[in-house]
Parts: C-alpha cells; structure tokens; sequence
C-alpha cells in the first residue's frame, strides 16, 4: 500500500475540556472514498472537521494525539491552516452556494489565492469533474441559486475542486438530496477517487456500502460520569463491515439493530 | 431492539426452510421404502410428494427475493439470507433425486433384484436421511462442528456406491438382472447426490456462523 495521505494515531477531541472523541487511529489512502459511520454523536464530524482543521474555528476545541497529512503534522505549529484548507477541500451537508453566478462561485477561491491566469479553463475543468458542465455551460452568469438542491451540490463540489486539492472531506453531502441527485452524487464520488482521497462522514448506510472502500464505524460510549464518548470500534475494508464484521457492535449498528 | 419487520420475515423463512427440510426428510424414507419392497404404489406417491416440496420452494425463492429488494440485509442477516437461498436449492434438488429413484424404482419393479444391493440401497437411504437430521439440526442451532461432521458421514455412503459398481458387474449375464443392475447404478448414484447436496447444506451453515466459505472436501479428490 502506498503512504497514506492521512495517519491519525490515538486522537482525541475536546470541547470546552470534555472528551468528545478518544483515541482514534486508523489511515487514509489516496484514491479510496473511506467512510465514517456511526450514530449521532459518536464523533464522525468532527473527527472530520480535524483533518482540515476547521475545529480551530472553534475556540475551545483542542486536538490530542497526531494527524500527519502526507507524513507532515497537521497541527505542527509552523503548519498555516489557511494553507491545509487549500490542499483539503470540504463540502458540506446543505449545499452553501455564495449568491453570485456559477462562474464567480468557482472563480472565488483560484481569485483568492491569486490565481487568476486562465481562470476560465480552471471553472470549465472544476465544472467538467463536478459532472455539471454540461448543465450549466450555457449559464455561467446566472445566480447559483437558481439551481437545484442537487446541482448546487456539485457546484460546492466543483468550487471545492476549483482550488486542486487532494483530498475532499463530505459531510454528509447527500442527505439534503432526492435519491436522484444522491446517485449523481454517490457517481461523482467513484470518479473522483481516481484523483483525491474522499472521506465522507454519512447517516446512510447503504450510501457507505455504495461508495466506500474503506469503512471506520464509531459509536458513543457512556462513561461512569455519564459522559458521552465517541469512539472508534471498528475500521476494516468496506466488504468486510458489510459482510462479517468483527465487533458485534458494528454487526448490530449496520443490521439496523442498534438501540 | 429495532428491525422487527425484518426479524420475523427472517424468522419465517427459516422456519418455512426447516419446514421444507422435514418434507425431504420425509421423500428420503419414503425413497428408502420404495427401494426395500420395489413398491410401485408407493413409488407414484412419492413422485406426487415432491409437489408439496416444490410449493415450498418456491415459498421460500419468493419470500428471500421480497426480502432482498425490500430491507437490504447486510453482515449476520445477509449471510442467512445467502445461506438459506442455496440450501433452499439444496433440498429441492435432494427431493428431485427421490423422484429418479422412485421413477427408476417404478421401471425395475418387475425384474429379477439383487437382495444384497437391495440391503446397500437400504443403508444408504438410512445415512442419507440421518445426515439430513444432523445438517436441518445444525442450521437451526447454528452448530458448525455437527456441520463440518456431515463429511465424515459422507464418507459411507461413497464407498457403498462405489461397491454398488462393482457388485453390479458381477451379477452375471441374464438380461433381466443386468437391466435391473444399470437401473440400480443410477440410484446408487441418487443417493450418492442426496449425500453431497446434504454436505452442500453443512458448508452453508459454516459460511454462516464463520462468515469464511470453503469446501468442506476438494471435489477433485
């Protein structure tokens, strides 16, 4: 197996100094959707959120353990997050188009960062692998919220793209989604692997089954203090979790039996 | 604990299975009766008797194909629902078999038999029937060691087929007897089937419990 692109070891998260998810390791492989299942509250997102270090938006998260993003410490302090968002791209649950045409949506983060030299040829490739291109060739300049809830949601895709990341993180990017735009979704997932490594935090199991190679199963753990902790229970190869599990733990989250 | 529609769909077609699985219970003995008193009445019953196995059958195709499309059964639930599609199949080939015997049975009744090939057949059926007994009680309690046992089991009524060959090559030059004699080898050959389809039905129930498919035997041996 090649180096992965992340390696998380025995990471933890707190809020406020509450333990919100402890003791994650697993890896993340280039070309490879993995996904993050578990119940609300286990710890998914925002073990997410710490792979581009979003939860340093929030001021009283602090992360634990080592991630190393391509062997570098993604929390080292010489690391700039502004420059770990540009490489680690995210889209989110509802689709956030800015209000300004589709073009200026996916020219807003290459003008940004001062990339500004064929900007045209950066929109039509980011639209291209978004698989809207053809949608919306004809309307660049039309608002993006005149689009579907399902378009929108390739535009946020295209404009996550539009920077060259190598990785894309998805929180839940489907379930704001008719089971229509879910499979042109859960498509453009398969197509992109073959540049990024996608991980995807998602609600719907058969989505994870559908798209991922790799899978991490956490779950909430009630501590003697009556704390809630997510934890990691189990992180195999998706046909794996899906066929014979090792924990009886994931056998009973992906049965539909949990609770 | 969620899933309850799941649950009992699960557990009616186990029990629909288990249910089929008696009914070819039930064509083994009536198989091994035909054979022991060459009894024609009883072969044309047992031709009769595979409808209710086939009804089964069927039953049990359609309500594993609802399942599939309707609630998506993965890990534990996916393996029984895989499980219980191939041994489905399984049985309803073992009863098939009983209807050779009882058809190749009704052809042979009126030539002159063979009483230590008669016996053969006789201990054959019994083993057959027994494994089947062990292998419908290992799947109910999930019992892979009495799964893997059936091999074993197997392993007596493959070389009384084998003895049945060579038996029926000795038993001489009048027509009538070497008539009776080829017919014979094909039910020698039914029952060796019915064994292997039983061992198929104990592979299934280890893949089951132990989520890892293999061959009990090496087919090529």
């Amino acid at each position: 197996m090649a180096d992965p692109v992340f390696e998380l070891k025995d990471v933890s998260v707190r809020y406020g100094g509450e333990l919100a998810v402890s003791g994650v390791t697993f890896d993340v492989q280039a070309r490879q959707v993995t996904a993050l299942i578990g119940p609300s509250g286990c710890g998914k997102s925002t073990l997410l959120r710490c792979l581009n270090r979003m939860n340093d938006l929030i001021p009283s998260a602090s992360v634990e353990g080592s991630i190393r993003y391509h062997g570098h410490g993604l929390y080292d302090p010489d690391v700039d997050p502004v420059e770990v968002r540009k490489r680690i791209g995210m889209v989110f649950q509802k689709p956030n188009p800015f209000p300004k045409s589709i073009y200026d949506n996916i020219a807003f983060g290459p003008r940004v960062l001062g990339n500004k030299q064929d900007l045209d040829e950066t929109v039509e490739r980011a639209l291209r692998r978004a698989a809207l291109w053809d949608e919306v060739k004809d309307r660049l300049k039309t608002s993006a919220l005149s689009l579907s809830g399902g378009q929108q949601q390739r535009l946020c895709i295209a404009r996550a793209l539009a920077i060259e990341p190598d990785v894309i993180l998805m929180d839940e990017p489907a379930s704001a989604l008719d089971p229509i735009s879910t499979a042109r979704i859960e498509d453009l997932m398969v197509e992109l692997k073959e540049h990024y490594a996608i991980v995807v935090v998602t609600h719907n199991m058969q989505q994870a089954a559908r798209v991922s190679d790799m899978t991490a199963f956490f779950t909430v753990e009630v501590d003697d203090e009556s704390r809630r902790i997510g934890k990691l229970i189990e992180f195999d190869e998706t046909d794996r979790i899906f066929t014979r599990p090792s924990d009886e733990r994931t056998e009973a989250y992906v049965t539909g039996r949990f609770g | 604990m969620m899933r309850i529609a799941m649950d009992e769909e699960l557990n009616t077609l186990e029990e629909a299975l288990q249910v089929e699985g008696r009914l070819v219970l039930e064509a083994i003995r009536l198989a091994r009766r035909t054979l022991a008193d060459s009894d024609r009445e009883l072969a044309e019953k047992l031709i009769a008797f595979d409808e209710q196995v086939d009804l089964l059958y069927m039953q049990v195709e359609h309500g594993i194909e609802t399942l599939l499309a309707r609630q998506t059964p993965v890990a534990g639930d996916l393996r029984l629902v895989l499980a219980m599609l191939h041994i489905n199949l399984h049985l309803e080939r073992m009863a098939d078999y009983c209807v050779t015997i009882a058809k190749l049975v009704s052809l042979s009744s009126e030539l002159r038999s063979d009483d230590d090939l008669t016996a053969k057949f006789d201990e054959m059926a019994e083993r057959a029937s027994d494994m089947l007994e062990v292998a419908l009680k290992a799947l109910r309690e999930r019992d892979q060691e009495a799964a893997e046992s059936l091999v074993e089991m197997d392993g007596f009524i493959n070389r009384h087929n084998r003895k049945v060959v060579e038996r029926v090559m000795d038993l001489g030059v009048d027509p009538e007897i070497r008539e009776w004699g080829l017919r014979m080898v094909l039910v020698s050959r039914c029952l060796e089937r019915i064994g292997d389809h039983v061992v198929d039905v104990g592979e299934r129930t280890a893949y089951l419990v132990s989520g890892e498919f293999r061959e009990f035997t090496d087919a090529s041996e």
